[in-house]
C-alpha cells in the first residue's frame, strides 16, 4: 500500500488519473484503487453465507455491499478526491459492443432488472455510479461485460430458428489478455487473429479476428467444454429426457449445467488442483476426467481455428486453471501445430478494468452510451 | 443353381432401398416408394415390418429375381447396444433390441428386423447386419460429457464413413488401419468423425446429441435454452424430440429437407438460403477443427462424403475453412449398399469373421 493515499491532511488535488474499481463476485466484493496499471490499494471483502442470508435476491444486497465498500475505504483512509473514474464490473445486460460504457439511468435499470438473469456483477455498475456521484468530477463506467457481442451473423445460427447462439463469455479477461499479447508483440490487437481460452470456474474459447470476438462458446449454460462448475454441452436428447423425467425441477436441471456441473458433478469439488492431486495419488477416474477437460478445450480451440479460416497468430491460455502446467501441456500437445501457444496464468479483472479506465481518462477510448 | 445372390436392404422414412448383388456387381437396385396413403395406416414405423417385407418381396418377384437363389440378406444396422465394427448374424437379441427402441428410435432399426423376417421365409437364407450406427470404438476421453449423468455415445454413420475411408485408403494403396483421417458424412444427418488407425475414436453424436445441424436435425443447441424450452414451452417430450430429430436444421429454416434444393435456391440468389446453408458449412467446419485436435493435429486427410457432397458450393465453403489442415478428398454419394454387400460376401466366403451379438 502506497503512503500517498493515507494522508489525512486537507490538500489540493494534485493526484490525477486515479481509478476506483468495484468488482462484486458471488461471495466477495473486490475493491481497488489504481493509478494507470499500478495498484495502489486492493482489498477483497469476503461475504460469508451468514452475511448474505438475509437477502432474497442479489439486487437486495446493494446497500449492504455498498456500505461494506465505503467502510473499507474509510478504514484505510483512502483519499477519494483523487478518483476520476469509478469502474464497475458489468453484468448481465443487453448485448453490447466491446469497450467501455458510461453508467446512465437506462443502464442502471437493466442492471437492476436483468433481461437474462441475476448476477452479482450487476451490482458493480450500480455501486460505481453511486460512489462516483459522491466524488466531485468522477464518472462511473462499466467495461467489457460478459454480454459483449461482436459475433458474425453466421455464428448466431444454432440449428433451429427458435434458438439462437449468443455471445456470453469472459470478455473482460479475454480482451485484456489478447491486448497484452498484442502489446508484447508490438502488433495492434486490431490486426491480430488469436484464439483465447479463458479457463476459470467457467471456460470460454473465443475466436478474436482483428480485434473482434466473432465466435465463442456460450460459457454460461450452453456450449463447449465442461469446466470446474459447469457441464458445457450435454447430449441434447438426454437432457430432454432429464427434463421430462419428472424427477427434477427446472432449477435442478439448470443447476446440473451451471453451478453443479463439470468437476463439481464428478468429484464434488471445483478445485482443479485437487483433482490433479487425486490423479497423482493413483485415482484413475480423476486422471481421465482431468484429461477429458483438456481434451474438450482442445476440441473447442480446433473449432475456433476453422472459424478463423486457419489464419491464427497465437493461441492464448489464461484463467486460474492456466496455473497448472500439467493441464496447459495437455492442451498444448493437441493444438500446438495450429499456432504458437502462450500461457497467461490467472486473471486480473481489477487491473483489466483499471487499464480500460486509464485509456478513457487519457482520451484513447471513447465511452459508449448504453 | 447357386447364384450367390445377396439382398441388401436400407430402410428410409418414406422408401426402402433394395439391391441385389452378385459377387461385386449390382444386378438390381430400386427405391421402393411408400406413399402417404400406405404409411398413414401406421402410427409407428415398427408396425410397417410386414408391409415393407411384402413390398420388397413382390418387387423382387415382379422383376424376375429368383428369391430362392438369395444366399443372404443384409440389412442396415440400427440402434442397438454399442458393438465392435464388423458383420453380425441377426439373432433374437438383435431383433428384440431393435424393436425395443431402448437404444434409439429411428427407421434405421427396420433394417435388421426386415432382414430377419425375410430370411425366415427361406430355409437356406442367412441374415446379417453390418456396422450398425452404434459401432463404438470411442477413446475413453471421448465418453465424458461434462456431467456423470450423461455420457457421450458413439452414434454416427459408421457404415458409410468406414466404407468411404477404406475405399480412399485403397485408392492410395495404403491401409485404413494405418491412417488418421477425418471423415465427414453429409446426409439427412451429419457426422464428423476422427478415424485413428482403423478406429473411430470420436464423432459427434449425429442422432440427437451434438455437432452441426443437418437437413433435418438441429445438432447442438444451447443447453440452458433447451432446458427452459422443455419446462416452459408447453410442448411434450415427443414433440420436442421430433423437432430436434426430424424438423430441425435446414427444414426448420427453409422448409425443405433437400440440401440440393437449397443449393439451387442459393444459385438463384436466395440470400436467406445462402446464409443458412453457409452456417451449416460453418458448423461442419468447426466440427472438423475439433476432430483435428482429437487427432493431435496430425492427419492424412479429410474425406467429405454423402449426398450433400454433390453441392460444390457447400463443399467449397467447408474447404475454405479447413484446407490448411490437410488434403480434402470429396467422394459424393454413399457407399452403404456396396459396403454391406462386399462385407457379406467376404463373410460368406470365410474371409471375414461373423461376430456374435449378445
Amino acid at each position: 500500500m502506497q503512503g500517498s493515499y493515507f494522508t489525512k491532511k486537507n490538500r489540493v488535488k494534485t493526484c490525477t488519473n486515479h481509478i476506483l474499481v468495484i468488482n462484486p463476485g458471488s461471495t466477495s466484493t473486490k475493491v481497488a484503487v489504481f493509478q494507470g496499471a499500478r495498484s495502489m490499494f486492493q482489498q477483497d471483502i469476503i461475504h460469508s453465507e451468514e452475511d448474505l442470508k438475509p437477502f432474497e435476491k442479489i439486487s437486495d444486497q446493494y446497500e449492504y455491499r455498498k456500505n461494506a465498500i465505503i467502510n473499507v475505504l474509510k478504514n484505510n483512509d483512502i483519499d477519494l478526491h483523487c478518483i476520476e473514474a469509478v469502474m464497475g464490473r458489468g453484468g448481465l445486460i443487453k448485448p453490447v459492443p466491446a469497450g467501455v460504457i458510461e453508467v446512465d439511468e437506462k443502464l442502471k435499470y437493466d442492471l437492476r432488472h436483468s433481461p437474462i438473469g441475476e448476477h452479482a456483477s450487476n451490482l458493480g455498475g450500480l455501486i460505481a455510479d453511486d460512489l462516483a456521484k459522491s466524488i466531485k468530477g468522477a464518472r462511473a463506467f462499466i467495461a467489457n461485460p460478459v454480454v459483449v457481442d461482436e459475433f458474425d451473423d453466421i455464428a448466431r445460427i444454432a440449428g433451429h430458428p427458435l434458438f439462437e447462439r449468443k455471445s456470453i463469455y469472459h470478455a473482460l479477461n479475454q480482451k485484456a489478455i489478447a491486448r497484452e499479447y498484442a502489446q508484447s508483440h508490438s502488433i495492434p490487437y486490431e490486426e491480430l487473429n488469436v484464439i483465447v481460452a479463458h479457463m476459470g470456474g467457467g471456460i470460454t474459447v473465443g475466436a478474436h479476428k482483428k480485434g473482434k470476438v466473432i465466435d465463442v462458446n456460450q460459457g454460461l449454460d450452453g456450449e463447449g467444454p465442461f469446466s470446474p462448475e459447469r457441464s458445457g454441452h450435454l447430449p441434447i436428447g438426454q437432457i430432454i429426457d432429464k427434463c421430462f423425467s419428472g424427477d427434477y425441477t427446472e432449477k435442478e436441471v439448470r443447476k446440473m449445467v451451471t453451478g453443479k456441473g463439470g468437476l463439481m458433478a464428478y468429484f464434488g469439488t471445483n478445485d482443479t488442483r485437487e483433482v490433479l492431486a487425486r490423479s497423482f495419488r493413483g485415482d484413475d477416474k480423476a486422471k481421465l476426467i482431468y484429461d477429458a477437460m483438456a481434451y474438450q478445450i482442445a476440441k473447442e480451440i480446433g473449432a475456433m481455428f476453422t472459424v478463423l479460416h486457419g489464419d491464427v497468430d497465437a493461441i492464448l491460455l489464461t484463467g486460474g486453471i492456466a496455473h497448472g502446467q500439467d493441464f496447459t501441456n495437455l492442451i498444448r500437445d493437441r493444438v500446438h501445430k495450429l499456432a504458437p501457444v502462450f500461457v497467461y496464468p490467472g486473471e486480473d479483472e481489477m487491473k483489466a478494468l483499471a487499464k480500460i479506465g486509464t485509456r478513457v481518462l487519457m482520451g484513447e477510448l471513447k465511452p459508449l452510451k448504453y | 443353381m447357386n447364384q450367390d445372390l445377396i439382398l441388401v436392404i436400407n430402410p428410409r422414412p418414406i422408401f426402402t432401398r433394395v439391391a441385389i448383388y452378385q459377387n461385386y456387381n449390382v444386378l438390381f437396385l430400386k427405391d421402393i416408394m411408400h406413399p402417404d396413403q400406405d404409411l398413414g395406416r401406421f402410427s409407428h414405423y415398427l408396425e410397417q415390418v410386414n408391409y415393407r417385407r411384402d413390398k420388397i418381396l413382390s418387387e423382387l418377384d415382379e422383376n424376375g429375381i429368383c428369391l430362392d437363389c438369395i444366399q443372404a440378406v443384409v440389412g442396415r444396422g440400427g440402434l442397438m447396444k454399442p458393438v465392435k465394427s464388423g458383420i453380425y448374424e441377426v439373432n433374437d437379441a438383435i431383433v428384440s433390441d431393435l424393436k425395443s427402441t431402448e437404444y434409439g428410435d429411428d427407421h434405421v432399426n427396420l433394417g435388421g428386423i426386415l432382414a430377419k423376417e425375410i430370411s425366415t421365409l427361406y430355409p437356406s437364407m442367412r441374415s446379417f447386419i453390418v456396422d450398425p450406427v452404434t459401432v463404438d470404438e470411442f477413446s475413453e476421453l471421448a465418453r465424458f460429457s461434462g456431467h456423470p449423468d450423461f455420457d457421450r455415445k458413439s452414434i454416427f454413420h459408421t457404415l458409410n464413413q468406414k466404407a468411404m475411408a477404406k475405399r480412399h485408403a485403397k485408392a492410395l494403396m495404403r491401409k485404413y488401419d494405418e491412417m488418421k483421417l477425418i471423415v465427414v458424412h453429409l446426409g439427412s444427418g451429419i457426422s464428423v468423425a476422427a478415424h485413428c488407425n482403423g478406429a473411430v475414436i470420436d464423432s459427434n453424436q449425429a442422432l440427437d446429441g451434438d455437432g452441426p445441424f443437418s437437413p433435418e436435425r438441429t445438432g447442438s443447441l444451447p443447453i440452458g435454452d433447451v432446458v427452459r424450452y422443455c419446462f416452459n414451452s408447453g410442448k411434450n417430450e415427443a414433440e420436442i424430440l421430433d423437432m430436434l430429430h426430424y424438423n430441425g436444421g435446414l427444414f426448420a429454416y427453409l422448409g425443405t429437407y433437400s440440401a440440393l434444393e437449397v443449393d439451387s435456391m442459393v444459385a438463384k440468389g436466395d440470400e436467406k438460403a445462402a446464409k443458412v446453408f453457409e452456417a451449416m458449412a460453418y458448423q461442419v467446419s468447426k466440427e472438423i477443427g475439433a476432430m483435428y485436435a482429437v487427432l493431435n493435429s496430425e492427419i492424412d486427410g479429410i474425406i467429405i462424403t454423402g449426398g450433400i457432397a454433390n453441392s460444390r458450393w457447400f463443399v467449397n465453403k467447408i474447404i475454405d475453412r479447413v484446407d490448411n489442415m490437410g488434403t480434402v478428398h470429396v467422394y459424393p454419394g454413399v457407399a452403404e449398399l456396396d459396403s454391406m454387400a462386399q462385407v457379406t460376401l467376404s463373410a460368406l466366403r470365410g474371409d471375414e469373421a461373423i461376430l456374435d451379438y449378445k
